[in-house]
């Protein structure tokens, strides 16, 4: 990976988060509570409209490649996801329009004795909805591993 | 969804939601699971693929097993209460595997007129192997 992607901003994109994703979301993670498939349960929940599950805006970050062509890796079969973080800061309910900017916010190196040298990017994305208000940062951290790890 | 959800107030360190098992999980809700996310890593869904490249079978997603604890956290201290989710991906999960998510209060403060409750999670396999650990912040009525 390329180091001096560190700091980089990449140009924000829109998307709408939809009822239906969120049902289909829901339904491939099991889980059954009638928030996020009730308008009326959710309004008694205190949301104004159907709440986004925690994880669900890791799903729109895989088809945005600015930030992670910009790593510039040579071979992604070496690349794990080593760890996912969200942070909350307003509720994401269904019909609400995200604009999501990327940025890479470091590429760093470290030794491990099982996998080699390692490099480790963090990419953030912070979410603002239409009114503008900032509802949500994921933090991704990827890791290229010096040779493929074993089981 | 349980209806005697933990206040601030009640809720104490070392307090633990009941564990919630998933599987023995199959490749359909992997498909599933690539479909609804847009994760469309072959790895997960492509066999032949995942096999030439060294593993044994197609391999879970370690997001699947995060939202697995997700569902196991606001289930246990409510939607919406989530301040901060971490998942750290520890290894890998196939076919057939069972997971069980676990979750227990570490600690418990107030910030900015929020009653906080840090927990630590994880989802361990059929032979106890951690597949994902992480930690996350819940803001809880008081």
């Amino acid at each position: 990976m390329d180091p001096n992607a560190a700091d980089k901003t990449f140009p924000p994109y829109e998307f709408h988060v939809e009822r239906g994703k969120i049902r289909e979301f829901a339904d491939a993670i099991g889980d059954p509570n009638p928030v996020y498939r009730d308008p009326a349960y959710a309004a008694k929940q205190g949301f104004a409209g159907i709440p986004a599950p925690p994880t669900l805006l890791r799903t729109f970050l895989y088809e945005p490649r600015a930030a992670a062509d910009a790593l510039a890796v040579k071979d992604w079969s070496y690349i794990v996801h080593g760890e996912q973080e969200f942070e909350y800061f307003a509720p994401t309910v269904a019909g609400d329009v995200l604009t999501a900017q990327d940025r890479i916010v470091s590429v760093t190196e470290k030794e491990s004795r099982r996998a080699g040298k390692l490099q480790i990017a963090v990419i953030e994305t912070t979410f603002h909805n239409q009114r503008g208000e900032k509802v949500q940062i994921a933090r991704r951290t990827l890791v290229e591993t010096g040779k493929r790890i074993s089981e | 969804m349980t209806t005697n959800r933990p206040t601030f107030e009640t809720i104490n360190t070392g307090d633990a939601p009941l564990p919630l098992v998933c599987g023995p999980l199959t490749r359909t809700q992997f498909v599933r699971y690539a479909g609804a996310s847009h994760d469309f890593n072959p790895n997960h869904h492509d066999e032949v693929y995942a096999v030439a490249n060294g593993n044994k079978a197609v391999f879970g997603m370690g997001m699947l097993a995060g939202g697995y604890c997700a569902r196991l956290l606001t289930d246990w201290l409510g939607d919406g209460s989530l301040q901060r989710l971490r998942i750290r991906f520890a290894s890998r999960f196939w076919p057939g595997d069972v997971l069980t998510c676990t979750a227990r209060v570490v600690g418990k403060r107030e910030a900015d007129g929020k009653g906080l409750v840090d927990c630590e999670f994880s989802a361990v396999n059929q032979d106890g192997r951690a597949v994902i650990r992480g930690d996350a912040t819940a803001a809880l009525r008081r």
